[in-house]
Protein backbone atom coordinates (compact mmCIF):
# COMPACT_ATOMS: atom_id res chain seq x y z
CA UNK A 1 0.00 0.00 0.00
CA UNK A 2 2.74 2.53 0.92
CA UNK A 3 4.41 1.15 -2.15
CA UNK A 4 2.03 2.56 -4.57
CA UNK A 5 1.46 5.72 -2.56
CA UNK A 6 4.71 6.20 -3.38
CA UNK A 7 5.28 5.24 -6.50
CA UNK A 8 1.48 7.58 -7.38
CA UNK A 9 3.77 10.16 -6.08
CA UNK A 10 6.82 9.89 -8.11
CA UNK A 11 4.09 9.61 -10.81
CA UNK A 12 2.42 12.28 -10.59
CA UNK A 13 5.36 15.00 -9.33
CA UNK A 14 6.80 13.45 -12.97
CA UNK A 15 4.35 14.17 -14.81
CA UNK A 16 3.81 17.87 -13.30
CA UNK A 17 7.48 18.51 -13.75
CA UNK A 18 7.16 17.28 -17.47
CA UNK A 19 4.44 19.41 -18.34
CA UNK A 20 5.90 22.68 -16.96
CA UNK A 21 8.24 25.13 -19.43
CA UNK A 22 10.28 25.82 -16.47
CA UNK A 23 11.76 22.47 -16.06
CA UNK A 24 11.90 22.17 -20.22
CA UNK A 25 13.63 25.34 -20.01
CA UNK A 26 16.43 24.36 -17.29
CA UNK A 27 16.77 20.42 -19.45
CA UNK A 28 17.64 22.33 -22.36
CA UNK A 29 20.14 24.62 -20.92
CA UNK A 30 22.18 22.01 -19.38
CA UNK A 31 21.78 20.03 -22.04
CA UNK A 32 22.93 22.38 -24.75
CA UNK A 33 25.74 22.54 -22.96
CA UNK A 34 26.99 19.14 -22.24
CA UNK A 35 26.76 18.41 -26.15
CA UNK A 36 28.87 21.05 -26.67
CA UNK A 37 31.04 19.61 -23.98
CA UNK A 38 30.76 16.27 -26.00
CA UNK A 39 30.85 17.35 -29.14
CA UNK A 40 32.80 20.49 -30.15
CA UNK A 41 36.04 18.65 -31.36
CA UNK A 42 33.80 18.38 -34.65
CA UNK A 43 33.71 22.07 -35.34
CA UNK A 44 32.28 25.21 -34.05
CA UNK A 45 30.44 27.01 -33.44
CA UNK A 46 29.84 28.22 -29.72
CA UNK A 47 26.84 27.95 -27.46
CA UNK A 48 24.99 25.84 -30.85
CA UNK A 49 23.70 23.59 -28.61
CA UNK A 50 20.00 23.96 -29.33
CA UNK A 51 18.44 26.18 -31.83
CA UNK A 52 15.56 25.68 -34.11
CA UNK A 53 16.69 28.34 -37.26
CA UNK A 54 20.66 27.20 -37.59
CA UNK A 55 19.53 23.71 -36.71
CA UNK A 56 17.26 23.75 -39.56
CA UNK A 57 19.48 25.45 -41.87
CA UNK A 58 21.96 23.27 -41.37
CA UNK A 59 19.69 20.15 -41.29
CA UNK A 60 18.20 21.18 -45.02
CA UNK A 61 21.40 22.57 -46.03
CA UNK A 62 23.09 19.70 -45.10
CA UNK A 63 21.14 17.15 -46.71
CA UNK A 64 20.61 18.80 -49.89
CA UNK A 65 24.47 19.09 -49.80
CA UNK A 66 25.20 15.18 -49.77
CA UNK A 67 21.73 14.59 -52.47
CA UNK A 68 22.55 17.36 -55.08
CA UNK A 69 26.00 17.77 -54.42
CA UNK A 70 25.67 21.62 -53.75
CA UNK A 71 27.60 23.74 -51.85
CA UNK A 72 25.28 26.07 -49.57
CA UNK A 73 26.73 27.24 -45.98
CA UNK A 74 26.40 25.32 -43.04
CA UNK A 75 27.56 25.67 -39.69
CA UNK A 76 31.30 23.48 -39.26
CA UNK A 77 30.01 21.27 -36.79
CA UNK A 78 27.22 20.00 -39.37
CA UNK A 79 29.91 20.24 -42.63
CA UNK A 80 32.46 17.81 -40.74
CA UNK A 81 29.94 15.35 -39.48
CA UNK A 82 28.94 12.44 -41.49
CA UNK A 83 25.60 13.92 -41.26
CA UNK A 84 24.06 17.38 -40.18
CA UNK A 85 22.63 18.03 -36.83
CA UNK A 86 19.29 15.78 -37.17
CA UNK A 87 17.97 18.01 -33.57
CA UNK A 88 15.14 19.88 -35.60
CA UNK A 89 13.55 16.10 -37.35
CA UNK A 90 14.13 15.29 -33.41
CA UNK A 91 11.72 17.84 -32.39
CA UNK A 92 9.35 17.12 -35.22
CA UNK A 93 9.27 13.20 -33.97
CA UNK A 94 9.14 14.21 -30.55
CA UNK A 95 6.27 16.19 -30.69
CA UNK A 96 4.39 13.29 -33.01
CA UNK A 97 5.04 10.74 -29.99
CA UNK A 98 3.65 12.81 -27.28
CA UNK A 99 0.82 14.41 -29.53
CA UNK A 100 -0.40 10.47 -30.24
CA UNK A 101 0.58 8.75 -26.78
CA UNK A 102 -1.71 11.59 -25.39
CA UNK A 103 -4.04 11.46 -27.64
CA UNK A 104 -4.03 15.45 -29.19
CA UNK A 105 -2.94 14.51 -32.67
CA UNK A 106 -5.35 16.21 -34.69
CA UNK A 107 -5.30 17.54 -37.69
CA UNK A 108 -6.11 21.05 -38.32
CA UNK A 109 -6.77 22.04 -41.80
CA UNK A 110 -6.44 26.08 -42.74
CA UNK A 111 -7.75 28.18 -45.76
CA UNK A 112 -4.94 28.19 -48.74
CA UNK A 113 -4.61 32.18 -48.48
CA UNK A 114 -3.40 31.67 -44.69
CA UNK A 115 -1.07 28.36 -45.88
CA UNK A 116 0.51 31.19 -48.54
CA UNK A 117 0.74 33.53 -45.25
CA UNK A 118 2.50 30.77 -42.82
CA UNK A 119 4.97 29.65 -45.81
CA UNK A 120 6.43 33.87 -46.42
CA UNK A 121 6.18 34.44 -42.55
CA UNK A 122 8.69 30.51 -42.53
CA UNK A 123 11.02 32.21 -45.17
CA UNK A 124 11.26 35.25 -43.42
CA UNK A 125 10.90 34.11 -39.67
CA UNK A 126 14.41 32.13 -40.63
CA UNK A 127 16.01 34.37 -42.94
CA UNK A 128 15.86 37.38 -39.99
CA UNK A 129 16.95 34.54 -37.38
CA UNK A 130 19.87 33.98 -39.35
CA UNK A 131 20.96 37.54 -40.27
CA UNK A 132 21.42 37.24 -36.47
CA UNK A 133 22.44 33.83 -35.84
CA UNK A 134 19.89 32.45 -33.83
CA UNK A 135 16.21 31.72 -32.93
CA UNK A 136 14.60 32.75 -29.44
CA UNK A 137 16.68 29.56 -28.32
CA UNK A 138 20.27 29.91 -29.64
CA UNK A 139 19.75 33.65 -28.52
CA UNK A 140 19.04 32.47 -25.05
CA UNK A 141 22.31 30.07 -25.24
CA UNK A 142 24.36 33.32 -26.18
CA UNK A 143 22.97 35.01 -23.46
CA UNK A 144 23.95 32.23 -20.88
CA UNK A 145 27.72 31.93 -22.72
CA UNK A 146 28.33 35.86 -22.12
CA UNK A 147 27.36 37.24 -25.99
CA UNK A 148 25.92 40.63 -25.08
CA UNK A 149 24.51 41.16 -28.61
CA UNK A 150 21.68 38.64 -27.92
CA UNK A 151 20.75 40.26 -24.91
CA UNK A 152 20.05 43.12 -27.26
CA UNK A 153 18.47 40.59 -29.30
CA UNK A 154 15.94 39.18 -26.63
CA UNK A 155 15.00 43.01 -25.48
CA UNK A 156 14.24 43.84 -29.48
CA UNK A 157 12.31 40.56 -29.67
CA UNK A 158 10.06 41.38 -26.45
CA UNK A 159 9.60 45.01 -27.74
CA UNK A 160 8.46 43.51 -30.70
CA UNK A 161 6.15 40.89 -29.11
CA UNK A 162 4.21 43.62 -27.48
CA UNK A 163 3.73 45.72 -30.05
CA UNK A 164 2.42 42.66 -31.87
CA UNK A 165 0.74 41.80 -29.08
CA UNK A 166 -1.03 45.54 -28.62
CA UNK A 167 -2.35 45.46 -32.56
CA UNK A 168 -4.00 41.94 -31.71
CA UNK A 169 -5.59 43.56 -28.69
CA UNK A 170 -6.96 46.67 -30.15
CA UNK A 171 -7.98 44.30 -33.32
CA UNK A 172 -9.92 42.18 -31.03
CA UNK A 173 -11.53 45.71 -29.00
CA UNK A 174 -12.30 47.10 -32.30
CA UNK A 175 -14.49 43.85 -33.15
CA UNK A 176 -16.07 43.08 -29.77
CA UNK A 177 -17.46 46.70 -30.35
CA UNK B 1 40.57 25.30 -31.61
CA UNK B 2 38.36 23.61 -28.66
CA UNK B 3 38.33 20.40 -28.09
CA UNK B 4 35.65 18.38 -26.39
CA UNK B 5 35.24 15.43 -24.08
CA UNK B 6 35.07 12.94 -27.80
CA UNK B 7 37.63 13.37 -30.33
CA UNK B 8 36.93 14.43 -33.24
CA UNK B 9 36.99 11.25 -35.33
CA UNK B 10 33.82 9.90 -32.96
CA UNK B 11 32.32 13.21 -32.54
CA UNK B 12 31.85 13.54 -36.50
CA UNK B 13 30.07 10.51 -35.99
CA UNK B 14 28.05 11.01 -32.87
CA UNK B 15 26.84 14.36 -34.01
CA UNK B 16 23.83 13.32 -35.80
CA UNK B 17 22.94 10.79 -32.97
CA UNK B 18 23.57 12.88 -30.38
CA UNK B 19 21.64 15.88 -31.50
CA UNK B 20 18.68 13.63 -32.87
CA UNK B 21 18.04 12.23 -28.90
CA UNK B 22 18.67 15.81 -27.48
CA UNK B 23 15.89 16.83 -29.93
CA UNK B 24 13.46 13.72 -29.10
CA UNK B 25 13.92 14.82 -25.76
CA UNK B 26 13.07 18.30 -25.96
CA UNK B 27 10.44 17.71 -28.57
CA UNK B 28 8.18 15.57 -26.81
CA UNK B 29 8.86 18.07 -23.44
CA UNK B 30 7.69 21.23 -25.59
CA UNK B 31 4.73 19.34 -26.61
CA UNK B 32 3.65 18.75 -23.08
CA UNK B 33 4.44 21.98 -21.65
CA UNK B 34 3.17 24.14 -24.54
CA UNK B 35 6.72 25.72 -24.07
CA UNK B 36 7.15 28.82 -26.43
CA UNK B 37 9.37 31.69 -25.95
CA UNK B 38 7.67 34.65 -27.66
CA UNK B 39 4.25 33.06 -25.89
CA UNK B 40 5.89 33.87 -22.64
CA UNK B 41 6.32 37.61 -23.34
CA UNK B 42 3.01 37.72 -24.66
CA UNK B 43 1.07 36.05 -22.32
CA UNK B 44 3.01 38.64 -19.60
CA UNK B 45 1.98 41.74 -21.58
CA UNK B 46 -1.54 40.40 -22.14
CA UNK B 47 -2.36 38.89 -18.75
CA UNK B 48 0.46 39.02 -16.66
CA UNK B 49 0.59 35.08 -16.47
CA UNK B 50 3.92 34.04 -16.14
CA UNK B 51 3.62 30.25 -17.01
CA UNK B 52 5.47 30.11 -20.03
CA UNK B 53 7.72 33.48 -19.53
CA UNK B 54 9.45 31.27 -16.45
CA UNK B 55 10.44 28.73 -19.22
CA UNK B 56 12.45 31.10 -21.18
CA UNK B 57 14.26 32.56 -18.64
CA UNK B 58 14.55 29.90 -16.91
CA UNK B 59 16.78 28.77 -20.08
CA UNK B 60 18.62 31.61 -19.77
CA UNK B 61 19.78 30.94 -16.30
CA UNK B 62 20.49 27.05 -17.07
CA UNK B 63 22.46 27.61 -20.13
CA UNK B 64 24.91 30.21 -17.79
CA UNK B 65 24.71 27.58 -14.81
CA UNK B 66 25.60 25.02 -17.56
CA UNK B 67 28.05 26.63 -19.45
CA UNK B 68 29.61 27.34 -16.18
CA UNK B 69 29.72 23.95 -14.23
CA UNK B 70 31.29 22.78 -17.94
CA UNK B 71 33.74 25.23 -17.97
CA UNK B 72 35.19 23.81 -14.55
CA UNK B 73 34.40 20.16 -15.64
CA UNK B 74 36.15 20.03 -19.37
CA UNK B 75 37.90 24.15 -19.49
CA UNK B 76 39.06 23.09 -23.45
CA UNK B 77 35.48 22.62 -24.65
CA UNK B 78 34.67 25.83 -23.40
CA UNK B 79 36.82 27.84 -25.02
CA UNK B 80 35.70 31.44 -25.14
CA UNK B 81 33.61 31.17 -21.76
CA UNK B 82 32.33 34.19 -20.72
CA UNK B 83 32.29 35.72 -24.02
CA UNK B 84 31.90 38.95 -23.27
CA UNK B 85 35.38 38.74 -21.44
CA UNK B 86 37.44 36.86 -23.26
CA UNK B 87 36.48 38.70 -27.16
CA UNK B 88 34.90 42.05 -26.22
CA UNK B 89 31.54 43.02 -24.78
CA UNK B 90 30.30 44.02 -28.60
CA UNK B 91 31.52 40.88 -30.86
CA UNK B 92 28.84 37.79 -31.51
CA UNK B 93 29.37 34.24 -31.14
CA UNK B 94 30.00 33.50 -35.08
CA UNK B 95 27.22 32.30 -36.45
CA UNK B 96 25.51 35.65 -38.81
CA UNK B 97 27.22 37.17 -42.02
CA UNK B 98 31.07 37.36 -41.41
CA UNK B 99 33.11 40.29 -42.27
CA UNK B 100 31.33 43.00 -40.72
CA UNK B 101 31.65 45.46 -38.13
CA UNK B 102 30.40 46.05 -34.74
CA UNK B 103 28.19 48.59 -35.40
CA UNK B 104 26.74 45.86 -37.88
CA UNK B 105 26.36 43.01 -35.77
CA UNK B 106 24.53 45.33 -33.32
CA UNK B 107 22.06 46.38 -36.00
CA UNK B 108 21.62 42.55 -37.02
CA UNK B 109 20.52 42.23 -33.04
CA UNK B 110 18.28 44.78 -33.04
CA UNK B 111 15.94 44.82 -36.42
CA UNK B 112 15.71 41.08 -36.66
CA UNK B 113 14.91 40.37 -33.25
CA UNK B 114 12.15 43.60 -33.38
CA UNK B 115 10.89 41.68 -36.80
CA UNK B 116 11.09 37.84 -35.58
CA UNK B 117 9.19 39.05 -32.17
CA UNK B 118 6.63 40.89 -34.38
CA UNK B 119 5.58 38.29 -37.06
CA UNK B 120 5.90 35.63 -34.48
CA UNK B 121 3.17 36.89 -32.15
CA UNK B 122 1.11 37.65 -34.99
CA UNK B 123 1.32 33.83 -35.99
CA UNK B 124 1.01 32.87 -32.36
CA UNK B 125 4.12 31.31 -31.49
CA UNK B 126 7.93 31.00 -31.75
CA UNK B 127 9.85 28.73 -34.17
CA UNK B 128 10.06 25.64 -31.44
CA UNK B 129 6.27 26.05 -31.31
CA UNK B 130 5.34 25.65 -34.64
CA UNK B 131 7.07 22.70 -35.33
CA UNK B 132 5.64 21.13 -32.24
CA UNK B 133 2.34 22.56 -33.46
CA UNK B 134 3.10 21.13 -37.10
CA UNK B 135 3.86 17.85 -35.51
CA UNK B 136 0.16 17.25 -33.51
CA UNK B 137 -1.21 17.92 -37.09
CA UNK B 138 -1.52 21.86 -37.64
CA UNK B 139 -1.52 22.25 -41.52
CA UNK B 140 -0.41 26.14 -41.01
CA UNK B 141 2.48 25.34 -38.64
CA UNK B 142 3.56 22.39 -41.05
CA UNK B 143 3.60 25.04 -44.09
CA UNK B 144 5.32 27.37 -41.49
CA UNK B 145 7.91 24.65 -41.00
CA UNK B 146 8.47 24.45 -44.80
CA UNK B 147 9.27 27.99 -45.37
CA UNK B 148 12.01 28.01 -43.01
CA UNK B 149 13.28 24.97 -44.91
CA UNK B 150 12.83 26.67 -48.08
CA UNK B 151 14.35 29.77 -46.22
CA UNK B 152 17.25 28.02 -45.15
CA UNK B 153 18.53 27.81 -49.21
CA UNK B 154 17.15 30.66 -50.50
CA UNK B 155 19.40 32.18 -47.48
CA UNK B 156 22.41 30.36 -48.11
CA UNK B 157 22.10 30.68 -51.85
CA UNK B 158 21.31 34.44 -51.98
CA UNK B 159 19.86 36.81 -49.05
CA UNK B 160 23.50 36.36 -46.94
CA UNK B 161 25.39 37.63 -50.15
CA UNK B 162 22.82 40.44 -50.20
CA UNK B 163 22.62 41.63 -46.37
CA UNK B 164 26.72 41.56 -46.67
CA UNK B 165 26.39 43.84 -49.68
CA UNK B 166 24.28 46.10 -48.78
CA UNK B 167 25.86 46.55 -45.03
CA UNK B 168 29.04 46.82 -47.11
CA UNK B 169 27.57 49.34 -49.35
CA UNK B 170 26.53 50.95 -46.48
CA UNK B 171 30.00 51.84 -45.01
CA UNK B 172 29.68 48.79 -42.04
CA UNK B 173 32.84 46.85 -43.56
CA UNK B 174 35.90 45.75 -42.12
Amino acid sequence: MLRDEYSNTIRSTLSLLSRHPAFLGALIGILAACSQALLISAGGPEAYGFCVACHTRDMVNGITNIVAHTDLALAAISKNSLLPVLSVAGVLIGGYIASTFHREHKIRKGTKKEYFIYFIAGVLVLNLAMIFGGCPYRAALRTGYGDLTAVLFIVAMAAGVILGAYLMLKKAEKEAV
Amino acid sequence: MATGILPKEAAVFFVPLVTLLLGLLIGYLAQRSGYCSIGGFRDYFLFRHTRLLSGYLTLIVAAFVGYLIFWFLTPAAMEHFFWAFTSGPATPIPGAPGGLNTVAYLIFSVIPGFLVGFIAVLLGGCPIRQTVMASEGNYKAAWFFIGMCAGSILFAALVSGWVVALMKALGFGV
